[in-house]
Formats: structure tokens, C-alpha cells, sequence
């Protein structure tokens, strides 16, 4: 039950997102008061008008708009956002309402791949040569002054969709063809696409939490699945990285330079980043908690400091303390290495069946097998897709051994699909 | 079929609750709600998951092929889902029902006798107002049970697997419940959603 006095939190979740449970239940946990707003209405909004909201995400003035007019009503005293689109929006909120939060510019150059690395080059930030194409241009020109191999991606898309290695000008032409199509279905506004010298090295990802424009990383987590194209679909994150120390304390800097050259100032950032022997690449920074459900390979533990009897915290769970500047008990990640499988779609059809889900959770070390993909629903795969079929979560001593593990239960599962119509 | 046979899949819906889906059925006759290890006697799926050592079990409710475990230890549940998973073959290899047929009403205050009548006004609310309203999106909420004040559903059509189903359920439902049938504690969904074929909302990621 809720006390009178129980913070209210605006929480923005698009009717798309996996984050839903993990935001909700979290803040259930905090005692905290929630209003949801989406893009689309819930079919409960007049029943709870203090509980559902529907707000314009496509635009993010217009929603700052609406989130005033609710606040009149009901005092919000935190927002968060679920992914790219909403960052903005949030962003937009803060502003209007005096909430924690970022610079609406800032959230804006977070969510354009072209502004981001305009910025993060002007700062000194290493970032691959690049170049923004009209989708208007002629391809083959563009081919002909591109340097190989390259990397050709939507400017506004995530989770990789659309994005498309080119070692020679006809992979060049092939991948801005196939694009164009992607945009014209995904984002029918988006004019443009992004042309990028392709880095070679390990990618990890990064995540953390900014505090006054302070960047405090939670966790490196590798990506032992070589990401060196065609497409990039990501499948394997652990923690703790393997990577060298020096490498690791390379990759935090760049992140944290990034975060400082976008004006990011408050709330959680998931970096791309790779490594070579020429130091940290900053790939894509997103003013946004890791994607999916991969949260949930990442747990906070009190046990570890000291500071508190047991408790374990989920990342949900900081990033609504730290809206609604409330206590952060840690901010240390639990001693063990972690990792999550997004499980790769295996072809195009229809998905009838998943088998050997038991198989793949009496695998050691392995916590949850979560198949989010329904019966019947049509699998797309990379570039033009970006639903998994699930995720495989796993923990144990090590990374190498989670890393295994999470290999070991990906193959006992096997995939029924029939043909698309 | 033996019950190395049986299937389990563990579908943690966070650090403090978890779901069991089991390929066999464990208990035919509606929802069972165990709140304490003493309500459990009598019932050796229950008896057993409350005896889970270190686990601090807190709940356990059994419907159907699904098993719902909350607990309060901060144990995770790699360990204790597998403690959990031996119980339940455990018990379907035993020599009598998992979970005990519900006993019968008597007139003590919070009892099932109280829980019959939480259950007439709720069922009216889901009939007049919360499924006229997830109809809207092919939805359909079913009333379970109420036991102990606490009301479970199983959601299907649109709201099975739907993306935003958590937002209905404590949004929408608990809200609805706090507001005209405030002697309710809670709320808990034993649906299936992995199994739902035609979500009305699904997720991709970002």
C-alpha cells in the first residue's frame, strides 16, 4: 500500500518495450507511486487517470506540454525513460517540470548517430571517420569516394537494425539500397544514413549511471561473438571483461569523455565501444539502460560493501532511486561474472515451436531461459529485424565459464519455423 | 511418463518471485495459495518449497501446470529455482496429490467464507468494467480464486504475452480493485505468457 507521501514517478514506456515488468515491479519494490505514459492509450486510462497517461513521443515538446498539464493535478517528482525514443522525451519533461534530468540538446545528440559523433569528434573523442549521405544521393558515387571496408547504418535506428558492413563499392551500393528500404518501412521521416570507416577490435558495451555529469561505470561487459559484419546482430554480453586493465580503464575514459562531450548530466548511458591497439573507439553512446532484457544479468549486491544486510538491488531499481534522488544503497555490481545470450533469430518464418527450453536451463550455471518470441509470430532477421527470439541469462565464478555455459544452452535449443506466406 | 520426463521452465519475474511452468499438471482443482508453512501441510509440493533451506519462502500458489514461488532470501534463483524444480518432481513422483483439494468453507473471519464473498464482488467488477475494457484490445481477464483476500487471474486473448499486460494488471486491475473492493491485499497473474499467440502489444528492443 502506498503512503500519501510515496514519491510519484513518471515512467515512459512505449507499448513496444521489454522493460516493462522490470520498471514496474522495481518500482512496486520502492513503495513508489507510478504514472505510466505510453504512446498509445491504455484501455484503463479513464479509470486511473493518475495511473495511465498517453503522451506524444513523437513529440517531445508536446508531451513536456502534456506532462505540465498532468503535474497540475498530480506532482510528479522523478521521470525515466525506457529506450532512444523517450530519452528525448524525458529530457523535454525535466526541463519543463525542474525534474533530474538531461539537457534536452543533449538527449538529442545522444539520439542522432550523425550530431553524436559531430560532437564527440569536436571534442577530441576517437571516433571512426564518418560521413552523413542523403538518401536522395546516387549510391554508386558514393561508393566510388568511399574508403573500404566501411560501415553504412540508419542515422535514428537501434539495436543494429540496419546496419551493414561494405568492403567493395557493389557491397556499398547493395547495403544504401537495402537501407533505403529499412527507412522507408522503419522511419519514414529519416532522410539520411550515416557512411563509417569500419574499427576493427573487441567491441564491449558499457554501462553506467551519469550523476552530475559524472559517469560511474557499472560494468564492461564483452561481446566474444566477433561483431566484424555483414550485419551486426549482438548475441553474447558477459561481465567482468577479460580485457586488460589498462584496456578497461581506456574504454571508462572514453565513455566518460563522451558523456561530457554530448552535455549528458544525469541518468543511465549504455556505450558501444571498441578496442585496438590504437586505444578506445566510442562506436554509439544512448542516454538509456542496456536494451531487452539484458538488465537482468546485471545485480546490485549490499553484501559486498558492507553497507546494508543482504539487500540486492536491480538496475530498475537505481535508476529510479536516482530520479527520484533517493538512496542509493551501492552502486557496486555483485562479485560474480554474469552474462546474457540474445538469442539470434536463426532465419526467416514463422516460429511454431521452441524445444529443448528444459535442456537449456538444467545447463550449470545457467539461471533462465526466457523465450519472448510467440507462436506464430514471423521472425525477421538482421539487418531488417530487431526482435530476438529470447534471452539466456547465466552466472558462475568466472566469464569464461558463463560464456560457455550460455554457448552450451544456445545449442540445446532448436527452432521450428515454417516459411513465411 | 517418468518425471525425468517432466519439463520445467523458470520464468523469474524478479529477484523475489518466480514462475515454474511444469509440462504435467500439479494440482486440477482450481488455484491454491499457501502463505505460510503451516497452510502447506497436507500438501507436499508446498510443504516441500517452503523447506527449501535459505530460500525464506514467503508464498506459494499452484494452478494447473504453474507453480508461482515468492520468497524474501536474496539467494538467487539459479539456486533456489533448481531446489525448487527437485520438489516438484519430488512430489509428482510421490504417492499422493501435490497439492490438497482447497478446504472446505467455514465461518472464521478472513477465511475462505470471507474470501467467497471478496470473490462474488470482484467477479462483478471483472464482468461489468475490467473485461469490457481489455476487450477492447482482445483481451480477456479470468478470476481464479480469491484466498486470503489476495485475487488471482490468468489473462488471455490480446493481454497474453502483451508487452504492456504488467501495466494492465497493476495499472489498470490493482488500481481498479484498490478503489471498489479496497478489503483485497493483492493481486497475483498465473497466466502463461509465454504461451500467448497474438499479443497486443510486442516487444522488440532498443
Amino acid at each position: 500500500m502506498l503512503r500519501p507521501d510515496s514519491p510519484r514517478l513518471l515512467l515512459l514506456l512505449p507499448t513496444v518495450t521489454y522493460r516493462t515488468v522490470a520498471f514496474i515491479e522495481a518500482a512496486r519494490r520502492l513503495g513508489v507511486a507510478v504514472t505510466v505514459a505510453s504512446e498509445r492509450p491504455s484501455t484503463f486510462e479513464r479509470a486511473n487517470p493518475a495511473g495511465l497517461v498517453t503522451f506524444d513521443f513523437a513529440d517531445p515538446a508536446h508531451a513536456a506540454e502534456q506532462a505540465r498539464a498532468f503535474a497540475r493535478t498530480h506532482l510528479v517528482h522523478g521521470v525515466v525513460a525506457v529506450d532512444d525514443d523517450t530519452a528525448v522525451v524525458a529530457a523535454a519533461i525535466a526541463e519543463e517540470l525542474g525534474l533530474r534530468g538531461n539537457p534536452v540538446a543533449a538527449a538529442r545528440a545522444a539520439r542522432d548517430k550523425h550530431r553524436q559523433r559531430q560532437l564527440l569528434a569536436a571534442a577530441g573523442v576517437a571516433v571512426p571517420r564518418f560521413e552523413l549521405l542523403p538518401t536522395a544521393a546516387d549510391p554508386e558515387r558514393a561508393a566510388r569516394g568511399a574508403s573500404y571496408p566501411c560501415v553504412l547504418k540508419p542515422s535514428c535506428l537501434s539495436a543494429s537494425r540496419g546496419v551493414i558492413r561494405a568492403d567493395t563499392p557493389a557491397e556499398f551500393v547493395a547495403a544504401f539500397e537495402r537501407i533505403k528500404r529499412i527507412l522507408e518501412q522503419a522511419a519514414p521521416a529519416s532522410r539520411s544514413l550515416l557512411v563509417e570507416e569500419f574499427v576493427p577490435g573487441r567491441e564491449v558495451a558499457v554501462e553506467g549511471l551519469v550523476s552530475k555529469g559524472a559517469l560511474q561505470v557499472f560494468a564492461i561487459f564483452d561481446k566474444p561473438d566477433p561483431l566484424d559484419g555483414p550485419f551486426f546482430e549482438e548475441t553474447i554480453y558477459v561481465t567482468p571483461s577479460r580485457l586488460a586493465r589498462t584496456a578497461q580503464q581506456e574504454i571508462a575514459a572514453c565513455a566518460q569523455a563522451a558523456v561530457t562531450a554530448l552535455g549528458l548530466r544525469e541518468g543511465p548511458i549504455h556505450a558501444e565501444v571498441r578496442h585496438n591497439h590504437r586505444g578506445a573507439w566510442l562506436i554509439e553512446l544512448a542516454a538509456r539502460p542496456i536494451g531487452g532484457r539484458c538488465s537482468g544479468a546485471l545485480r546490485f549486491d549490499t553484501r559486498e560493501t558492507g553497507k546494508g544486510k543482504g539487500e540486492t538491488l536491480s538496475l530498475e531499481e537505481i535508476i529510479i532511486r536516482h530520479a527520484l534522488d533517493m538512496p542509493i544503497p551501492t552502486l557496486e555490481r555483485e562479485a560474480q561474472a554474469s552474462g546474457v545470450m540474445m538469442i539470434p533469430v536463426p532465419g526467416p518464418g514463422v516460429l511454431r515451436d521452441v524445444r529443448g527450453v528444459n535442456a537449456a536451463g538444467a545447463v550449470p550455471l545457467i539461471e533462465s531461459v526466457e523465450i519472448t518470441a510467440h507462436p506464430g509470430q514471423t521472425l525477421v532477421p538482421w539487418p531488417e529485424g530487431s526482435r530476438y527470439l529470447g534471452f539466456i541469462f547465466a552466472r558462475g565464478e568466472t566469464s569464461e565459464a558463463v560464456e560457455a555455459a550460455l554457448r552450451a544452452a544456445h545449442a540445446s535449443l532448436e527452432f521450428l519455423l515454417e516459411a513465411a506466406d | 511418463m517418468s518425471v525425468t520426463d517432466v519439463r520445467i521452465t523458470a520464468e523469474p519475474i524478479d529477484n523475489g518471485r518466480c514462475k515454474f511452468l511444469v509440462s504435467e499438471p500439479l494440482h486440477v482443482g482450481g488455484v491454491r495459495r499457501f502463505a505460510t508453512p503451516d497452510e502447506a501441510r497436507g500438501s507436499p509440493l508446498a510443504e516441500a518449497i517452503f523447506a527449501i533451506p535459505g530460500a525464506d519462502v514467503s508464498e506459494v500458489i499452484v494452478s494447473a501446470n504453474l507453480v508461482t514461488v515468492v520468497k524474501r532470501s536474496p539467494a538467487p534463483w539459479p539456486v533456489v529455482g533448481k531446489a525448487v524444480g527437485q520438489a516438484i518432481r519430488a512430489a509428482l513422483a510421490g504417492g499422493q496429490p501435490p497439492v490438497a483439494s482447497k478446504p472446505a468453507a467455514t465461518s472464521t473471519p478472513g477465511s475462505a467464507t470471507a474470501d467467497d464473498a471478496l470473490y462474488e464482488r470482484v467477479a462483478d467488477l471483472f464482468d461489468s468494467q475490467v473485461n469490457p475494457m481489455v476487450a477492447r484490445h482482445g483481451g480477456r481477464v479470468e478470476l481464479i480464486d480469491v484466498q486470503d483476500a489476495v485475487v488471482m487471474v490468468r489473462m488471455a486473448g490480446g493481454c497474453q504475452g502483451c508487452g504492456m499486460a504488467d501495466v494492465t494488471l497493476r495499472q489498470g486491475i490493482e488500481a481498479m480493485l484498490q478503489q471498489y473492493v479496497p478489503e483485497v491485499k493483492g493481486i497475483v497473474d498465473i497466466t502463461d505468457h509465454a504461451a500467448g499467440s497474438n499479443p497486443y502489444f510486442a516487444a522488440a528492443k532498443k
